[in-house]
């Protein structure tokens, strides 16, 4: 799966979180496993 | 990591959206990140550059290259009295002053390299040694409503934990447009060009604030979203009541916060923009903006339900990255809906200020000067500063809820009510308040309505009529000033 710019991402095994800040082919393993998308938070615009 | 990761990322993902101007000649993301490289490499590490001038596309600049140089970027407010301006530069011991032509010969001896914003371009070497790149990203310095300014300090850490953490990066649709109102020494100011470039969404700034200018360039530049202070909103609701056919169709999103809002002020906002997304922001200048929002749908409750409707008065929900709880005089979290200080932590808090270092306590939080409690959704409402209670014959006194009384009085444009010293009550209430255009107002029939609403004890011993306000440049009042200015006139020494 290749990582898209300001995606984030989460890691299954440690919780650890990732922000892509450039974008790439490659996987993106954390632990050795494949971390998993983060669904972005609805949060109003405060500006 | 950096605060110019925030422009390469919006250079890489969105090069040819407009950044920052009007949406036919403004410049794009890529030509901006191409400016700020080429001025970072002129700057040098780890020594304050200041800006002193308006917000917009200076402002934005050097706040990236600033970052990327590894230098703090420090706006100043030009409009303080000339002495207060030298005096707030030399604190920071900049080694680049950025100011606009009528301040040059006055911050000339300021910093080893003064020059106008006309001149910022063609910057090619700033020619100071540079030291370690720093990790504070912004010094700003607070208001100082009720103490002398200290400038806070935020790390490029504050300010990307709070971007990152409560921002969907490039979610604004590429119609969507900014106006910017506040300087940019608000912290609010630094806040919405990182979001706002995060975001992917066009900025244009307003070099000064009138309401009728704002007005006009919400329907000139088709602004979807904004961002204003208390005062600005009153203005632009008093500048709609006498002319509603200025008001654009265009507007989805108005933000504000900076300083409590006073309820009449918010209800006719909300009438006169029926269709617009009200947002209330909290926030402190310590915790690099936003910690706790009030949504659009908080705004627009159901008028039957209670509970609903009075969380209108707080300022909504804290957001997930912030840890937010309250304290009574000890110290010790008290349970939900019980009033304290309010305290809080999380990575956007920072905390410390220039030359006194961190203030947070061992676990992490900052206490503030805000009173307020908890309901148990997790809404928080604000009940005044704690050193704007006024101690009355042993009574504590809001003056926040004794000026929103003066305020439902009609023709009452401004109030702010502060103690001035009483031999017999300690202390004693008194208003100053300053009237609508046209109306003339009687000091006792707006006693004897502020005793209807809220009885003779929070009623003000004196109400002062005057021409204005003594106001931060940010719409705060300054109430240290207008104390004493209410002491000298009410007491003059024999």
């Amino acid at each position: 799966m290749a990582s898209e710019l300001g995606k984030r991402y989460e890691c299954p095994s440690c919780g650890g979180q990732l922000l892509v800040v450039a974008a790439g082919t490659g996987q993106v393993l954390c632990c050795g496993v494949e971390v998993d998308v983060l669904q972005p938070k609805k949060l109003p615009s405060s500006d | 990591m950096d605060l110019s990761l925030i422009l390469g990322m919006a250079a890489d993902g969105f090069p040819d959206r407009v950044a920052i101007g009007s949406s036919d000649s403004g410049l794009t993301f890529a030509a901006l990140h191409a400016r700020v490289e080429r001025l970072a490499a002129a700057l040098p590490a780890g020594r304050p550059v200041v800006y002193v001038g308006p917000h917009g596309e200076h402002a934005a600049t050097l706040l990236f290259a600033a970052s990327a140089a590894g230098s703090p970027f420090a706006p100043v407010n030009g409009r303080l009295p000339r002495e207060q301006v030298v005096e707030l530069v030399r604190r920071l011991d900049p080694a680049l002053v950025v100011c606009t032509p009528d301040l040059e010969t006055a911050l000339n001896s300021t910093a080893p390299v003064v020059i106008t914003t006309a001149r910022l371009d063609d910057l090619e070497h700033v020619d100071v040694p540079a030291s370690e790149p720093s990790d504070v990203a912004v010094l700003l310095y607070t208001s100082g409503t009720t103490a002398a300014p200290k400038a806070a300090v935020l790390t490029h850490e504050n300010l990307l934990a709070y971007v990152m953490e409560t921002l969907d990066f490039g979610s604004a649709g590429d119609d969507e447009c900014l106006l910017l109102a506040v300087p940019p020494f608000h912290v609010a100011g630094i806040a919405a060009v990182l979001s706002n470039a995060y975001l992917g969404r066009r900025v244009v700034a307003l070099p000064a604030f009138d309401p009728t200018a704002w007005l006009q360039a919400v329907r000139d530049q088709s602004v979807t979203h904004a961002f204003v202070v208390p005062t600005m909103l009153a203005r632009i609701v008093a500048a709609l009541r006498d002319n509603p056919t200025l008001a654009g169709q265009s507007l989805r999103t108005l933000s504000y916060g900076g300083a409590r809002t006073p309820g009449p002020v918010l209800e006719e906002a909300l009438a006169l923009f029926p269709d617009v997304q009200f947002v209330n922001a909290y926030g402190l200048t310590e915790t690099s903006s936003t910690i706790a929002v009030l949504g659009p749908e908080d705004h627009r409750p159901d008028p039957t339900d209670p509970v609903a409707v009075g969380r209108l008065a707080s300022v909504g929900q804290v957001v997930s990255s912030v840890e937010v709880d309250i304290i009574d005089e000890a110290g010790r979290p008290v349970s939900t809906g019980r009033s304290g200080r309010v305290r809080m932590r999380g990575a956007q808090v920072g905390g410390s200020y220039l030359g006194t270092g961190s203030t947070l306590d061992r676990e992490g939080w900052l206490v503030t000067g805000d009173l307020g409690h908890l309901d148990d959704d997790g809404y928080l409402f604000l009940e005044g500063r704690a050193d704007d209670v006024v101690i009355r014959g042993g009574e504590n006194i809001s003056a926040a809820e004794v000026e929103d009384a003066l305020l439902r009085c009609d023709g009452v444009a401004q109030a702010a009510v502060v103690g001035v010293p009483d031999e017999e009550w300690g202390e004693r209430l008194a208003a100053a308040v300053v009237a609508r255009d046209g109306v003339s107002l009687e000091p006792d029939a707006l006693r004897a309505r502020v005793r209807e609403l809220l009885g003779s004890l929070k009623t003000p011993d004196q109400v002062v009529l005057r021409e204005d306000l003594p106001l931060t440049a940010t719409g705060k009042v300054l109430k240290r000033v207008l104390r004493d200015e209410l002491v000298a006139s009410l007491q003059p020494t024999t």
